[in-house]
C-alpha cells in the first residue's frame, strides 16, 4: 500500500466512523474498482477493499517500550519426564494450598527432578521450596534483571551480586562448613540491609551455633528493630545465654510467668522438685499466661526455679494443663538449648501416647533421625494419625512399607476406607496425601493397592500423590536436562537439595 | 489399551461426571469387564440402581463409545468409569474370546455409519455377485415414479435454499450499507442488537452459518481496545461483503455454501472424492472452547503436521448445545497421534475430520521449519487472505523470538533476530514465566488484530498456550 493510499484509507475509516459517503475520499485506483454501481455499491466495495488493506498491508505498531525479562534461568536438575507431568499437574491440583504444593514439589525434588516453570513457578517470596529452586525464586524476585548471581563463593565484595535467595542459602551452606566465616559476613554486612532481610541472615545464625556467635548476638540487643532484637535473644538462649539481666523485678516477665508455674514435690526416698501450671481463674490469665511464654526464654524461666533446662524439662508434669504444655513445647522450641530440645523429645517420645504428639511442635529444631522416629511412632498408634499433618520440615521419600504393617496404620485406613462414614474419609484423604510425600516409590505402590483393594475407586483424587511417588521410581526413561543434554537412564538420581529451605 | 488419566480428563463433560466415575472404579461395581485386543475393545457391565446393568463398550483405538444408560452426557460416568479402570487397573478385563451380540451390534451401526475411506461404498466392483444381483432386483422394484418424485423435490428445494439465501445476502448487504451511512461509531456501540436483529433474519432466511458468523461480531469486537474497534468492524463486515459476493458467483462452491448456509456432513466429506486427505504424525497444539451467543459451544481442536516440513495445520471443530455441559474430544494439548485426516474441500483447507486413527505416536520436538529468510511472520495470513479473503483466523507458526511487554502490561510477541521489527499484540494476560523463555517456534492463530497463542518450543520443552 502507497503513502497516497495509506492517507486515502485514514480519511475513509474516519468519514465511515461518523457516517457517511466516502467514494470521493478513496484512493484513485480503488474508486476504479468501486465505481460504476450504486453509491451503496460503491460504499461496499471500498469497505471490501479497506477490510482487504487493513488485512494484509498494516502491521501492527509496536509500542517502543517493550520491556523483556531476563531469561529464566536453568536448575541444577532435569525437568520431569513429559510423560509425568499430567499426573504431577492433577497433583499440584489437587494440593489446594501453597504448603501442599510445596510438598509435592519437594517430593519430586527428592527424587533428582524439578518441575517445568509453566506447570510450577516458586513466589518471589517463597522460603520452603527446595534449594534447587532459589535461581527461580530470584528470578521472580528480580525487576531490572541486570543482575546474575555470580557462580563463585560469596563474599563481602560480590555480596551485592547476589540475589536475596541465593545469599540466603550460600551463607547457610557457609553456616553449615564454616560458621566463623559466614559470621563475620553476615556482620559485616546485614547492618547495611533493611530490617527484614537483616532479620532473614540473622536467622541464619541457628546453622552451627555455637559460643562464638554470643559476642554478635549481643551486639543486636541495640538493634532497630524489635524483630532483630528479640530473635538475637533466643538465639543467645539456646546458648544458654541469659536474655534479661532484670533479676526478678517486677518488670521481669520471666518471674511474672514462674507465678503461673506451681513448684512441688515428688518421690519417697529421692525427692525431687516437680513443676505444674497453675490453675488459672479467668482468660485474661490465660492470654497472659500465652504472651509471657513467647516473649520469656526457656533458660531464664529456668533459671527462676534454680534448675537447668534440661532439669526444668524434666521436672515438667506433661498433661496438667494441655495449653500449658503446648505453649512450653513451642517455648523451648524457640528458646531451648539443643539439649533441651532433644532432651524434651526423646523424653515425650518415650512416654508415647498422646503426650508424645507435643513434640511435633518441635519438628522445626529436630534432626531427621528423631522426626522419622516421631512419624513412625504416631503410625504405630491409629489414634493419632491425623497429627502427621502437623508435622513440619519432614523429609520426603523414605516411608517404608514395614513401616506402615508395623502398627494400627494399615488396618485402620483399610477399615476406614471400607466404611461409610464420610468425615473420617476426608480425614483418610488427607493421611493418603500426607504418606504419598513420605513414602518410598515402592510403600507408595504397596499403599495405593492396600487401599484399592479395601474398596477406595482406584481414580480417587488422594491418591494422586501416591501415583506420582510410585511413577518417580527407578526406570525412568531417558530425558533432557535443562541445558538439553540428553540424560541416561536415572534409576537413582544422584542426591539432590532437597530439604525445606530455610 | 491406551488410556490414561489424562485422556479421560478431556473426555469428561464436566467435574462432576469425573467424581461420579471416580467412584464407580471399584471392581465390585463391574460383575463384567472384558476386552478384545484384536479390536482394540473394552466392554463391561455395570451395576446400576435398577435391575438390569448398563452395557458399556469403549474402542480404545478411537475412544469412541457406547452405554445403555439413559445419561444425556457423552460420554456417560459409567464410559468413563471403564475407561479408568482400563487406565488404571487394565489386568481387571478378562480376555474374551467371543464378543458379545450386543457388542457387535454397536459395531455394525458404527461401520454403516463411517465406512473405511478408500474403501468403494459403492457399486458392483464392491459387491459379490449375490449382493449385486440383489442389489439391483430391489432397485428393479423401487418405483422409478418415487424416485423422480423425490429428485424433483430435492432439486425444489434446493433451488428455494438458494433463492432464500441470496435475498438474505441483499437483506446483508443492504444493512452494511445502512451500518455505514449511519457510522460505524454507532455500530460498535450497538453492535449487540444490530449483529443479533440480521442475524435473526438471516436464520429466517436459510443463511444460517452466515448468521453465526455475524452473531459472534460483538464479543470479538469487545475483545479488543476501544480505539480498535473501528478498524475491526471495517475488516469483519468487509469480510462479509467479499463473501457475499463470492458466494452470488459460486452458489454451489463447498466452502462458500458451508460458510453461507449448512455444512456438509460428516458422511458427505468422506465420501467427496475432492476432500485432501493426508496420513501423517499429528500434534495436538491447543484447543479454543467458546460459548456462542447463540447457545451453541465450538471447541477447535488445532493439529500440527508432524511429517510436513513446513508448518501444516489441520482443525477438528465441533459445536454442541452449551446446556450439554463441557465436552470434549479425546485429545489433550501435547497428544501425538498417527491417523488419516479428510479436510473440507476449502481454498486453503484447514478443518478436517479424523477419518482413521493408527495410534499413539512418542512426544518430541516439532520438526525443523528452518523459516529461512522469510522475515514477514504474517505472510502466512497474507496468503490465505489473498485465497480466501474471508477468512478470520489463521493459524501461524513464528519464527524465534520472545514474549514481551508494553507499558499496558500487554503482551507482545517478537521474533528474536528483529528486535526493532514487527511486533504482534497477544490476546488475553500472558503467562509471567513466558516473558522469561526463549521462543524456539510459537504456533498460534492470528485474527487480524491479536495472536491467539497454542503452544511453543522452548529451551524447557514444548510449552502449552492454549
Amino acid at each position: 500500500m502507497n503513502e497516497g493510499e495509506q492517507t486515502g484509507l485514514a480519511t475513509m475509516r474516519d468519514c465511515w466512523i461518523t457516517g457517511g459517503a466516502t467514494f470521493d475520499l478513496a484512493p484513485t485506483a480503488w474508486k476504479t474498482i468501486a465505481g460504476g454501481a450504486s453509491p451503496d455499491e460503491q460504499e461496499r466495495r471500498l469497505l471490501a477493499i479497506a477490510a482487504q488493506a487493513l488485512d494484509v498491508a498494516l502491521r501492527p505498531a509496536a509500542p517502543k517500550t517493550l520491556k523483556r525479562r531476563p531469561p529464566l534461568p536453568r536448575l541444577a536438575l532435569p525437568m520431569l519426564p513429559e510423560r509425568l507431568r499430567p499426573l504431577l499437574r492433577a497433583a499440584l491440583k489437587h494440593g489446594v494450598d501453597a504448603r501442599r504444593k510445596t510438598r509435592v514439589v519437594t517430593l519430586v525434588a527428592s527424587r533428582g527432578f524439578v518441575l517445568h516453570p509453566m506447570d510450577w513457578m516458586p513466589v518471589a517470596s517463597d522460603q520452603n521450596s527446595p534449594d534447587v529452586y532459589a535461581p527461580w525464586i530470584d528470578w521472580q524476585a528480580s525487576v531490572d534483571g541486570e543482575r546474575h548471581a555470580p557462580q563463585e563463593k560469596l563474599t563481602a565484595e560480590n555480596w551485592d551480586e547476589f540475589y536475596p535467595a541465593a545469599r540466603r542459602i550460600a551463607l547457610a551452606d557457609m553456616r553449615r562448613s564454616g560458621p566463623a566465616s559466614a559470621r563475620l559476613l553476615v556482620e559485616a554486612k546485614a547492618s547495611g540491609e533493611p530490617a527484614e532481610v537483616r532479620l532473614a541472615l540473622i536467622e541464619l545464625m541457628r546453622f552451627g551455633l555455637n559460643p562464638e556467635d554470643a559476642p554478635f548476638l549481643k551486639s543486636l540487643s541495640a538493634d532497630r528493630s524489635g524483630k532483630v532484637r528479640e530473635l538475637a535473644g533466643r538465639l543467645l538462649a539456646r546458648l544458654g545465654e541469659h536474655g534479661r539481666s532484670n533479676d526478678g523485678g517486677p518488670g521481669d516477665p520471666a518471674a511474672e510467668l514462674a507465678a503461673f508455674i506451681s513448684e512441688g514435690k515428688s518421690g519417697f526416698i529421692r525427692r525431687r522438685s516437680i513443676y505444674t501450671p497453675a490453675k488459672l481463674k479467668s482468660p485474661a490469665q490465660e492470654k497472659r499466661r500465652a504472651e509471657l511464654f513467647e516473649t520469656c526464654n526457656l533458660v531464664d524461666l529456668a533459671a527462676r526455679f534454680s534448675a537447668t533446662e534440661p532439669e526444668f524439662i524434666g521436672a515438667w508434669q506433661f498433661g496438667a494443663d494441655n495449653n500449658a504444655d503446648i505453649l512450653i513445647a513451642r517455648m523451648v522450641a524457640a528458646s531451648g538449648s539443643d539439649a533441651a530440645v532433644t532432651h524434651m523429645a526423646d523424653a515425650l517420645v518415650a512416654d508415647g501416647g498422646k503426650p508424645a504428639l507435643f513434640v511435633l511442635h518441635l519438628t522445626p529444631r529436630l534432626d531427621s533421625r528423631r522426626k522419622r522416629v516421631l512419624v513412625r511412632l504416631i503410625l504405630k498408634d491409629s489414634k493419632y494419625l491425623g497429627a502427621l499433618n502437623l508435622a513440619e520440615g519432614i523429609e520426603a521419600s523414605w516411608l517404608e512399607w514395614g513401616d506402615l504393617t508395623n502398627g494400627q496404620t494399615l488396618p485402620a485406613l483399610r477399615s476406614a476406607v471400607a466404611g461409610n462414614d464420610d468425615i473420617v474419609k476426608r480425614g483418610i484423604d488427607e493421611i493418603l496425601e500426607t504418606m504419598g510425600f513420605l513414602a518410598t516409590a515402592a510403600t507408595a505402590e504397596k499403599l495405593i493397592e492396600d487401599v484399592v483393594a479395601a474398596g477406595m475407586p482406584p481414580a480417587a483424587p488422594s491418591l494422586v500423590l501416591l501415583r506420582l511417588n510410585a511413577s518417580l521410581a527407578g526406570g525412568l526413561e531417558p530425558t533432557r536436562d535443562q541445558s538439553g543434554e540428553q540424560q541416561n537412564e536415572r534409576s537413582h538420581p544422584p542426591p539432590c537439595r532437597a530439604g525445606l529451605r530455610l | 489399551m491406551e488410556f490414561d488419566l489424562k485422556t479421560i480428563e478431556a473426555l469428561a463433560p464436566d467435574q462432576a461426571s469425573l467424581s461420579a466415575a471416580s467412584k464407580l472404579t471399584k471392581r465390585s461395581n463391574w460383575p463384567r469387564l472384558e476386552k478384545n485386543e484384536q479390536q482394540a475393545l473394552i466392554w463391561g457391565e455395570c451395576q446400576g440402581s435398577g435391575s438390569n446393568p448398563y452395557r458399556v463398550v469403549v474402542d480404545t483405538g478411537d475412544h469412541s463409545y457406547k452405554c445403555t444408560c439413559p445419561s444425556r452426557k457423552f460420554p456417560c460416568k459409567h464410559t468413563l468409569a471403564l475407561m479408568w479402570i482400563a487406565a488404571t487397573a487394565p489386568a481387571s478385563f478378562a480376555a474374551a474370546e467371543s464378543i458379545p451380540e450386543w457388542v457387535n451390534d454397536w459395531l455394525g451401526r458404527r461401520r454403516k455409519t463411517t465406512p473405511a475411506p478408500g474403501q468403494p461404498t459403492s457399486g458392483a466392483a464392491a459387491k459379490s455377485i449375490d449382493e449385486a444381483a440383489r442389489t439391483d432386483e430391489s432397485a428393479a422394484v423401487e418405483d422409478v415414479a418415487a424416485v423422480e418424485r423425490r429428485e424433483a423435490a430435492q432439486r425444489k428445494r434446493a433451488g428455494d435454499t438458494r433463492e432464500a439465501v441470496s435475498a438474505a445476502l441483499d437483506e446483508l448487504d443492504q444493512w452494511i450499507a445502512d451500518q455505514l451511512r449511519l457510522g460505524l461509531s454507532g455500530f460498535v456501540d450497538g453492535s449487540s442488537d444490530r449483529c443479533r436483529r440480521i442475524a435473526a433474519r438471516l436464520v429466517d432466511m436459510k443463511a444460517t452459518a452466515l448468521a453465526g458468523r455475524i452473531d459472534e461480531i460483538p464479543p470479538r469486537l469487545m475483545a479488543l481496545r476501544s480505539e480498535e474497534r473501528p478498524d475491526a468492524a471495517i475488516r469483519e463486515l468487509g469480510k462479509l461483503v467479499l463473501l457475499a459476493k463470492a458466494w452470488r458467483s459460486a452458489p454451489d462452491d463447498p466452502e462458500l455454501k458451508r460458510l453461507v448456509s449448512t455444512s456438509e456432513t460428516r458422511e458427505q466429506v468422506l465420501a467427496n472424492p475432492n476432500a485432501r486427505q493426508v496420513e501423517s504424525f499429528w500434534e495436538v497444539l491447543g484447543e479454543k472452547i467458546e460459548s456462542r451467543r447463540d447457545g451453541l459451544v465450538s471447541h477447535s481442536t488445532w493439529l500440527l503436521d508432524l511429517k510436513s516440513t513446513t508448518p501444516k495445520f489441520a482443525v477438528l471443530l465441533d459445536y454442541f448445545p452449551a446446556s450439554a455441559g463441557r465436552r470434549s474430544n479425546a485429545f489433550a494439548p501435547g497428544d501425538r497421534f498417527d491417523a488419516r485426516l479428510v479436510f473440507y474441500p476449502s481454498r486453503k483447507p484447514l478443518r478436517a475430520l479424523v477419518a482413521e486413527r493408527m495410534g499413539e505416536v512418542m512426544s518430541g520436538a516439532w520438526p525443523d521449519f528452518s523459516f529461512g529468510a522469510a522475515k514477514d511472520p504474517l505472510a502466512t495470513h497474507a496468503s490465505y487472505q489473498d485465497a480466501a479473503p474471508w477468512i478470520t483466523d489463521c493459524p501461524l507458526m513464528l519464527p524465534p523470538g520472545a514474549i514481551l511487554v508494553d507499558d499496558r502490561g500487554t503482551g507482545w510477541w517478537q521474533a528474536a533476530d528483529d528486535p526493532q521489527g514487527i511486533a504482534l499484540p497477544i490476546a488475553g494476560a500472558v503467562n509471567q514465566t513466558l516473558l522469561g523463555l526463549d521462543l524456539a517456534a510459537t504456533a498460534a492463530l492470528w485474527d487480524g488484530a491479536r495472536l491467539d497463542l497454542l503452544a511453543a518450543q522452548s529451551g524447557f520443552g514444548r510449552l502449552d498456550l492454549s
